[in-house]
């Protein structure tokens, strides 16, 4: 294993694992409060 | 306008996000992605496969959760009506009938090899498969792949009915469970089923991903042959393939169908979500599940496990016999090596490998259901009835003409992969040019949970449809004309053909009939008055 080949795997999975625990985080803290944010405005893309 | 009767809804938002990550979680996770990384540069290659997950598979489906809640809130559940709302009119409702031929199609042979996988696993739990770690590493490997191809039935047609059912009382069981699942309805059978199938799936890999990293150097006379080296054979980057056009197709083609985007299931599944309720976190989050299975455990088991036993030499022939080489004559082998503990290894591994399938298994039928009940007017069990007629010939016809996997294959290449591009490419071009990219924005964010860079609007209404185009042209490029020669060369594959041509024809048969029926109702089902905020 070359220091790139720790690189590229240790980079893909703080990636993924990290991505899906703030998804999921939000998943779940909106699951019971659940108001949800209104349409963004046309200055934000809306 | 009137919406035709209430139907179902899921019951909660966790819920349909683990049902569609179910549904894209697949063997093509744990056994296609490591195979295609390795090939196409290791390491280099999440570059490629990152960029199409940020700008291909993302987006897309987006497109698809917005789209089938609209379709959803304006009383219709199935694919061609769904897409007939998206795209006001016939055009997009007839070519909304592949969502239904997709699924359906798919479910043919998905079920066959989900029931290879539930049989492993019982083989697995009552002694193993029967290979010999004193033999030599050619004769493990021979006997693996010899028990593969009699229990698929790989050598000559019509053995799976012969003799031995084995395979054919897992498929029915297999059948079964999933037809019984659908039957009890989203919110009781789908959801309920994922809310328990996705945690013991990570429980599963979290397991077998445990085992192969303290594996460490099994034989010490071959002390290269290790876990490090292992995770460096899938991860070293080899740059120089970034250069290859094959790679960014691969890694396009990779995301696409790993995400299931373009399969006509999240058009099914979103449509039973509220007005309110999130479609841009929970897209976003059922594509991140999906990642995590297929880099967080996929990249990291399988290639790893059979390097360290097989070394250099034997894993690069393992891959080259593609996914089902690699998942049940490969790693049985592997498994075989690790002692006392192999046969529990291996359990695991394929019951993981059954969740997996399942979970994407009960999402095809489900779109074919909700079709027939929405454009016939049939209740569920009489709908149920005519999914499993159908079913069942088409997994007969799969499991009968088995010899080599030539006609679950040509269905597989014509619309398990060609007919994705085409939907998917419906799909974008529908949601970002006729239902308009700045209505579609703001449908998109109704009840979002997370605002998404408004940056996208430029990917999904470009770049999206732009690289899906280049992916497929080049896709074509390099199939089409073998597929196309080996149809007509082979009666086999022909036949196959044929039969999906039939199964088509019925779906726009059913699609005429409940088009008339749902004017007659008084659905708008070509959006002619949209629906407000």
């Amino acid at each position: 294993m070359t220091p790139l080949g720790w690189i590229f795997l240790l980079s893909s999975l703080a990636f993924v694992w990290g991505l899906t625990a703030w998804c999921f985080y939000r998943v779940l803290s909106y699951e019971e409060e659940g108001e949800p944010i209104q349409v963004p405005p046309a200055s934000l893309g809306g | 306008m009137t919406k035709p009767g209430h139907t179902e809804e899921w019951g909660t938002r966790l819920g349909v996000i683990l049902a569609v990550a179910g549904s894209a979680v697949g063997l093509g996770n744990f056994l296609r992605f490591p195979g295609q990384a390795a090939a196409n540069g290791g390491g280099a290659f999440m570059i490629p496969y990152f960029c199409a997950l940020l700008f291909l598979g993302i987006p897309i489906g987006w497109a698809e959760w917005t789209m089938a809640r609209y379709g959803g809130r304006k009383g219709v559940h199935s694919a061609p009506a769904v897409m007939g709302v998206i795209g006001k009119g016939a055009i997009a409702r007839y070519l909304g009938v592949i969502g239904v031929l997709i699924p359906l199609a798919v479910s043919f042979y998905y079920t066959y090899i989900e029931a290879w996988c539930l049989g492993y696993t019982w083989k697995y739990m009552t002694g193993g498969i029967g290979v010999e770690v004193g033999a030599p590493i050619g004769e493990q490997t021979a006997t693996a792949r010899s028990f593969f191809d009699n229990f698929v039935g790989n050598n000559a047609n019509g053995v799976v009915y012969g003799g031995d059912y084995t395979t054919l009382i897992f498929w029915v069981l297999t059948f079964a469970v999933n037809i019984w699942l659908i039957y009890r309805g989203i919110s009781k059978g789908i959801e309920k089923f994922c809310q328990w199938a996705m945690p013991a799936m990570a429980v599963c890999a979290l397991i077998v991903l445990i085992r192969v990293l303290t594996l460490g150097t099994p034989d010490p006379s071959l002390p290269e042959q290790n876990v490090v080296n292992g995770l460096g054979y899938m991860w070293n980057p080899d740059f120089s393939a970034l250069g290859n056009a094959q790679t960014w197709l691969a890694a396009a083609g990779q995301i696409f169908f790993s995400l299931s985007v373009g399969f006509g299931v999240i058009l099914n599944y979103a449509s039973y979500m509220k007005k309110k309720d999130d479609v841009a976190l929970s897209g976003l989050t059922a594509s991140a599940t999906n990642e995590l299975f297929e880099v967080g455990f996929g990249g990291m088991i399988t290639l790893t496990a059979a390097f360290v036993f097989l070394g250099l030499s034997g894993t690069a022939a393992a891959v080259q016999t593609g996914t089902f080489g690699l998942g049940f004559a490969t790693l049985p082998v592997v498994f075989a090596h690790m002692g006392v503990l192999g046969n529990f290894i291996g359990a695991i591994w394929f019951f993981m490998l059954f969740l997996a399938a399942i979970t994407s298994s009960i999402s095809m039928y489900q779109p074919t259901l909700a079709f027939f009940q929405e454009m016939l007017g049939w209740s569920r069990k009489a709908a149920t009835t005519l999914m499993v007629a159908i079913c069942v010939v088409g997994s007969f016809l799969v499991m009968y003409f088995s010899q080599g996997g030539r006609f679950w294959t040509t269905i597989d290449d014509w619309v398990g992969t060609f007919l994705i591009f085409i939907l998917a490419a419906v799909q974008i071009i529908c949601f970002s040019w006729v239902f308009g990219m700045d209505r579609g924005w703001k449908e998109m964010h109704q009840g979002a949970h997370i605002r998404i860079p408004s940056f996208y609007k430029f990917i999904m209404k470009w770049v999206a449809p732009l690289y899906l185009l280049i992916v497929f042209f080049f896709f074509c490029k390099n199939n089409l004309a073998d597929w196309v020669r080996s149809v007509a060369e082979d009666p086999l594959r022909l036949g196959a053909m044929l039969w999906i041509g039939a199964v088509l024809l019925l779906l726009i048969v059913c699609t005429v009939i409940g088009t008339k029926r749902l004017r007659a109702q008084g659905v708008d089902i070509d959006d002619r008055q949209p629906l407000e905020d």
